[in-house]
């Protein structure tokens, strides 16, 4: 079985190059492209991680991070928070929130990236 | 007899008319002088009624004398509401309390004495608060306040931070995208890439790396600007950090065949309060320096040591040091040295100046002895907290 993995990105090229790099390396990829929606998604796919940007148009991924804790249905789900974000007490108010780690965009490569990923799913 | 009396009447009326004569004459002077006064008076009300800046004029007794007409505009309040009134009596809404409170110590009755001081009225103006102290003569123990407004000062300020930092995330996006491309190019991703092409891709890779950390500069300078840079201060083993940077940093010494001791006493030294992040790039920033502007096959000496009042890091290196003229700017936002410009080495010129503000928001000095062709020793103290 293959792991499942919602990206919640709203720039489209960032998105693509994401899901090709998991696709390649054999998991199911599955987007939202703003905050609404990545919540519906994570309800409706139930994937094994989610990786999760902060700025969204809608709600922003704080709150989709903050309702998705709340729901017990998909609480248990590992979000990543993968964001251009990434002062003190943005990464604080992340992992306060739940996230599993703070991933700033910018410093990571995309295997990197699947790394963290990997260790994550176990 | 006759003759008497009438000589008499004469003398007295010439007198008597010389007197008028005099009366008169002092009557003019008197007439002059409060001629010029009132001139004297118009030509002040003048100036002040016309003053950009608001100002209240204090006597002994601390009674508003006068006022120029921002200040009306300042305070929301009507010129016979302040004038002739206390200044203790004045001034007690939410609004201008803390105003009032840096103006008159109310306990003493008396003014204090504050230059150039910022303060907010309520969250609709800033301001700049003065006192000045009239001297002696009949003015002694009167006090001018001068009120300067820095609204728009401060907006354009706020304003200015507020760009850099929301252009610096805005350009973060492209970049991560470049970097995720031509990274997952690199790794093959996309087919097989020929030794010519990964040569140009990686140089295009570190020269976009470069790129995103020049934006990390900015974002840093725009934090100090915006005063809230330090994040969470803990206590920590400042070796402990200089460990960390000096493991990181091997593959870049190794690169220019360069030499690194550290020399830390056996037994730990005294735990300071840092924000741990500002603290590792204020250590990164002077050993990259260091590395960047010494020559390859060059020695880089680190030292930690302490007492129980600072702790103190020293890094020594054999380099190209700082040409005497300019180390007066060494620590300016910008600025780089001639000698290392014409090197063409990279550089954002916002290294040190990072430095510094991290330095001296930890309370902590920072200095440097450098001659030039022979080497630069940086130098700097954090205090250990009184316990």
């Amino acid at each position: 079985m293959f792991k499942k993995i919602l990206i919640v990105e709203d720039d489209k090229f960032l998105r693509e190059l994401m899901s090709k790099k998991l696709i390649t390396l054999g998991y199911e990829v599955v987007s939202a492209a703003d905050g609404e929606s990545g919540l519906v998604m994570i309800k409706e796919t139930k994937p094994d991680v989610v990786l999760l940007d902060l700025i969204l148009p809608g709600i922003n991924g704080f709150e989709v991070l903050e309702k998705a804790k709340q729901d017990p249905e998909i609480a248990n789900i590992p979000v990543v928070i993968l964001s251009n974000l990434g002062q003190g007490e943005d990464i604080e108010k992340g992992l306060a929130l739940g996230a599993k780690d703070f991933l700033v965009k910018a410093h990571f490569t995309p295997q990197e990236i699947v790394n963290k990923l990997k260790s994550i799913l176990g | 007899m006759e003759d008497k009396i009438l000589n008499y009447t004469e003398t007295k009326e010439d007198e008597l008319r010389r007197v008028r004569a005099a009366l008169l004459n002092i009557l003019e002077d008197t007439e002059d002088a409060r001629k010029e006064a009132v001139r004297e008076k118009n030509k002040t009300m003048a100036i002040i009624e016309n003053l950009t800046d608001g100002i209240l004029l204090l006597n002994n007794k601390n009674e508003v004398e006068i006022i120029s007409p921002l200040v009306v505009d300042f305070f929301r309040k009507t010129e016979d509401e302040i004038v002739g009134k206390n200044f203790i009596d004045l001034f007690d809404s939410e609004e201008l309390k803390q105003f009032k409170e840096l103006i008159i110590d109310t306990e003493k009755r008396k003014v204090n004495p504050v230059i150039g001081r910022e303060i907010s009225i309520g969250k609709r103006m800033d301001i700049e608060v003065s006192t000045v102290f009239l001297g002696e003569g009949p003015e002694e123990g009167s006090v001018l306040v001068v009120l300067h407004d820095v609204t728009r000062d401060k907006l354009v300020e706020r304003m200015k931070t507020e760009f850099v930092s929301i252009a610096a995330h805005q350009l973060r996006t492209p970049l991560s995208a470049i970097k995720w491309t031509l990274r997952m190019v690199l790794d093959g991703d996309t087919g097989e890439v020929n030794e010519e092409q990964r040569e140009l891709l990686e140089k295009t890779y570190v020269s976009n790396d470069r790129m995103i950390s020049l934006i990390n500069d900015l974002l840093n300078v725009s934090r100090i600007e915006e005063g809230r840079f330090l994040y969470k201060q803990e206590l920590v083993n400042l070796e402990d950090l200089v460990s960390i940077i000096v493991d990181s940093s091997q593959e870049l010494l190794k690169m220019k065949k360069m030499e690194l001791t550290v020399d830390k006493p056996e037994k730990p030294l005294s735990q300071v309060s840092v924000d741990r992040e500002k603290m590792e790039l204020v250590i990164q920033n002077l050993l990259e320096n260091a590395v960047k502007y010494t020559p390859e096959g060059g020695k880089i000496d680190i030292s930690i040591s302490g007492d129980d009042k600072n702790i103190i890091f020293k890094i020594k290196d054999t380099g190209v040091g700082i040409p005497d003229d300019q180390h007066d700017r060494i620590f300016t936002k910008f600025f780089r040295g001639d000698n290392v410009i014409r090197m063409e080495t990279e550089g954002s010129g916002l290294g040190l100046y990072t430095t510094r503000n991290i330095i001296d928001a930890h309370k902590g000095k920072i200095w440097f002895d450098s001659k030039e062709g022979e080497g630069t020793t940086f130098i700097f103290t954090i205090p250990v907290p009184i316990i």
